[in-house]
């Protein structure tokens, strides 16, 4: 008995160990991916100053698509400076536990100048603010961290979610002068981004005028999961006889979910949202059937890093500054005016590729595969 | 959890919970169903029904999968990862050419018979505890996850897309595979001599053991069934959503437990309920939608779940019989003083 005991507790010590193993194999590339030192800043844009610097770009969770074209779009951006001479990534996993000892590790290794995702928001103000404080540049992006700029790191480089709720609100006034009758879906419940988002559309189309959001107020909640997204649409669709307008900060999260008013014998209805090739397709495979499917969407965001890098670039080389902190997220497709884009769709390459996005659609193809 | 301990709950009273188990859910389904009517027409709408379906479809091959596992008293955690890992297959292999669909559904069932023989090979022979080995199965399952996605799934394939989210007869062609996956799971258990054998190893495995079976085997295999099954729910959830993600079945973990509960399956072990099981599962994701159509705020639509979940363990758990023998016998002892 005793020996099995001995055995069995053998195996199970080499499942944990197996298990530590694949944890630490399976992890982010950590790569020390060193970019070729050039000329000091001939050709190079503005914002590359001369001192030499290395960089570090830290994500809190790395594991989706539009991740991994933002993280290109970072080291990029990077690469466009030869005064940096060394670029260190790191993914914190959505552990918000790791994503402070990458900091905290960047920071011993005496990185210059840091590009921070925090998306643990609160909880990485004090790694920031140590990192700040040990003089290395840091520049929070996307994620509101809370602190000040110039107190607790250098600047926070924020997504103005504002500005695509005012974008989608005149959107809507233009196709609907006469009101509407919005669902209107976000992320998880309290999320700031869609309160945000909320505030641009009401400070456009008035508060409790003609225009009429239905559902949960500010948002119907839906996690930014493609299953509940479906669940809570079918229910939306059922309830409310007239639906106008479908407002979502998530675009490609509702093609699973549109095709539900084609099956209550329904046309889509108006969609204002964020861009990403699957919906750009759906769009052009499904608007002739669907009399009142227009579509506007805002830029998704990808290109937020690079302000990011620009601003912790200039300030740590002594470049020029970029003259603003705040990345407005431009409209991109209208399938009503055309401008400044009509609705694009690449059917021969992947559906999570984001066409905003100043990559390539064909590099963001290649990343993905 | 040792072996007497489920002998006490095992076939004596299970005789009563094949009915206590199938009658009680099937109230309150009916129940839920002239609420839905009444205070939320709009949820039982012909609509909102073929929306509900191919989510109960889901739900009803996961919960069957676990049904497996916790008649062999024993649980599985792994489902999030398990679930994952078949839509990520699914999708990420063909990578939208509807012809490497097979052969991407094909590893994705040999992938799932893999994982299930680990958990099988942990629990049955090594009598690794069920909940830490399957929580470590989730973790490897999702190792391979992130290593074949990069945490990034990518559209299914529109044959995908057409198989398990279309219809036929009117009726969602996801609800059709799980009545296939309910048929075989009742025929295979209870009117096969394996299957019976399997049940008897589950109700008492000591007995079992006494007459000559192989009870590390069946309690082995009940866990590569689940996986099987996990592996079907993943499929069809990636044709239904058309966009998943890399981390799709994180919530079907507590349903899956909770329709095999309210199914009236003992998670000490004993005979399993596939009927009620199913009709549990209908149960839940008529709620959902009944939670949803009702516009209450997000906050109480999780406490009304989380309750409808307390009171169906309640039902089954607590030993109304005794408390009410008590409190008549308090009542008489006040009376008497």
């Amino acid at each position: 008995m005793a020996i099995r005991n001995r055995i069995v507790l053998a195996a199970a010590a080499l499942g944990v160990s197996a298990l530590a193993l694949t944890a630490c194999s399976s992890g982010a590339p950590s790569s020390n991916d060193t970019v070729a030192t050039g000329a000091p800043v001939a050709g190079a844009p503005s914002w590359c100053g001369p001192n030499q610097i290395t960089l570090g770009l830290l994500d809190g969770f790395g594991g989706n698509s539009w991740r991994k074209i933002t993280t290109a779009a970072g080291a990029d951006e990077v690469a466009k400076c030869p005064s940096v001479t060394g670029y260190e990534y790191a993914d914190g996993q959505g552990d918000t536990q790791k994503s402070i000892a990458d900091i905290q590790g960047m920071v011993a290794k005496g990185v210059n100048a840091l590009v921070v995702f925090p998306d643990a928001g609160e909880a990485m103000l004090p790694a920031l603010r140590s990192a700040y404080q040990a003089g290395v540049v840091t520049v929070p992006y996307r994620v509101n961290p809370g602190g000040k700029d110039g107190v607790d790191y250098d600047a926070w480089i924020g997504a103005d979610f504002t500005t695509d709720g005012e974008n989608w609100g005149k959107w809507i006034k233009t196709n609907f002068p006469d009101g509407a009758k919005i669902l209107f879906v976000s992320g998880p419940k309290g999320n700031s981004q869609g309160e945000d988002e909320l505030t641009g559309m009401n400070s456009v189309l008035g508060e409790g005028g003609s225009y009429e959001f239905i559902g949960e107020t500010p948002f119907e909640p839906t996690n930014w999961d493609p299953a509940l997204t479906q669940q809570v649409l079918t229910s939306a669709i059922a309830k409310n006889p007239q639906i106008d307008v479908i407002v979502s900060d998530f675009g490609p999260s509702l093609v699973g979910a549109l095709p539900e008013f084609t099956k209550s014998g329904r046309s889509i209805p108006a969609l204002v949202t964020s861009d990403g090739n699957v919906l750009g397709c759906f769009w052009t495979d499904n608007q002739a059937a669907n009399p009142d499917f227009k579509m506007m969407t805002v830029a998704t965001g990808n290109d937020n890093v690079r302000l990011a890098v620009q601003y912790a670039v200039a300030k740590a080389t002594g470049g020029v500054l970029p003259d603003t902190t705040v990345f407005d997220a431009p409209v991109f497709e209208d399938s009503v005016s055309g401008t400044p884009n009509p609705v694009e769709c690449k059917a021969d390459l992947p559906g999570d590729i984001f066409l905003s996005a100043e990559m390539s659609a064909d590099d963001q193809a290649a990343l993905l595969k | 959890m040792s072996a007497t301990e489920r002998t006490t709950t095992g076939l004596t009273s299970s005789r009563f919970t094949i009915s206590r188990g199938l009658v009680t859910v099937g109230i309150a389904v009916v129940a839920l169903f002239i609420l839905s009517a009444v205070f939320a027409p709009s949820s039982v709408s012909q609509g909102a029904v073929l929306g509900m379906l191919p989510f109960f479809a889901v739900l009803t091959c996961v919960g069957l999968g676990q049904m497996l596992v916790v008649q062999q008293g024993g649980i599985d955690l792994s489902i999030p990862g398990a679930v994952s890992l078949s839509i990520v297959v699914v999708s990420r292999i063909p990578n939208g050419d509807s012809n490497l669909l097979l052969p991407a559904v094909a590893l994705a069932f040999g992938l799932a018979a893999l994982a299930g023989i680990l958990n099988g090979a942990l629990i049955g022979w090594l009598k690794l505890n069920a909940i830490i080995a399957t929580l470590g199965t989730n973790a490897l399952l999702f190792a391979v996850v992130l290593g074949i996605s990069g945490g990034s799934p990518t559209t299914t394939t529109r044959l995908l897309r057409d198989i398990a989210g279309g219809l036929s007869f009117g009726i969602p062609n996801s609800v059709f595979f799980a009545l296939a996956a309910f048929v075989l799971v009742t025929v295979l258990v209870k009117k096969t001599v394996a299957g019976r054998r399997f049940e008897a190893v589950g109700a008492n495995p000591v007995a079992a053991r006494a007459t000559g079976l192989r009870v590390r085997t069946h309690q082995a295999t009940a866990y590569v069934w689940a996986q099987l099954l996990y592996c079907l729910a993943g499929i069809l959830l990636a044709g239904i959503t058309a966009q998943p993600t890399a981390f799709q079945g994180n919530t079907y973990l507590i349903p899956a437990v909770a329709v095999v509960v309210l199914g009236g399956t003992s998670l000490l072990g004993g005979r399993g309920f596939p009927l009620a099981t199913v009709v549990a599962a209908l149960f839940l994701s008529q709620l959902d939608q009944f939670v949803l159509a009702a516009g209450v705020p997000f906050a109480v639509r999780s406490i009304i779940q989380a309750a409808a979940l307390a009171v169906g363990v309640g039902l089954y758990t607590i030993n109304w019989a005794g408390i009410r023998a008590r409190l008549a016998g308090r009542r008489r002892v006040s009376a008497v003083t």
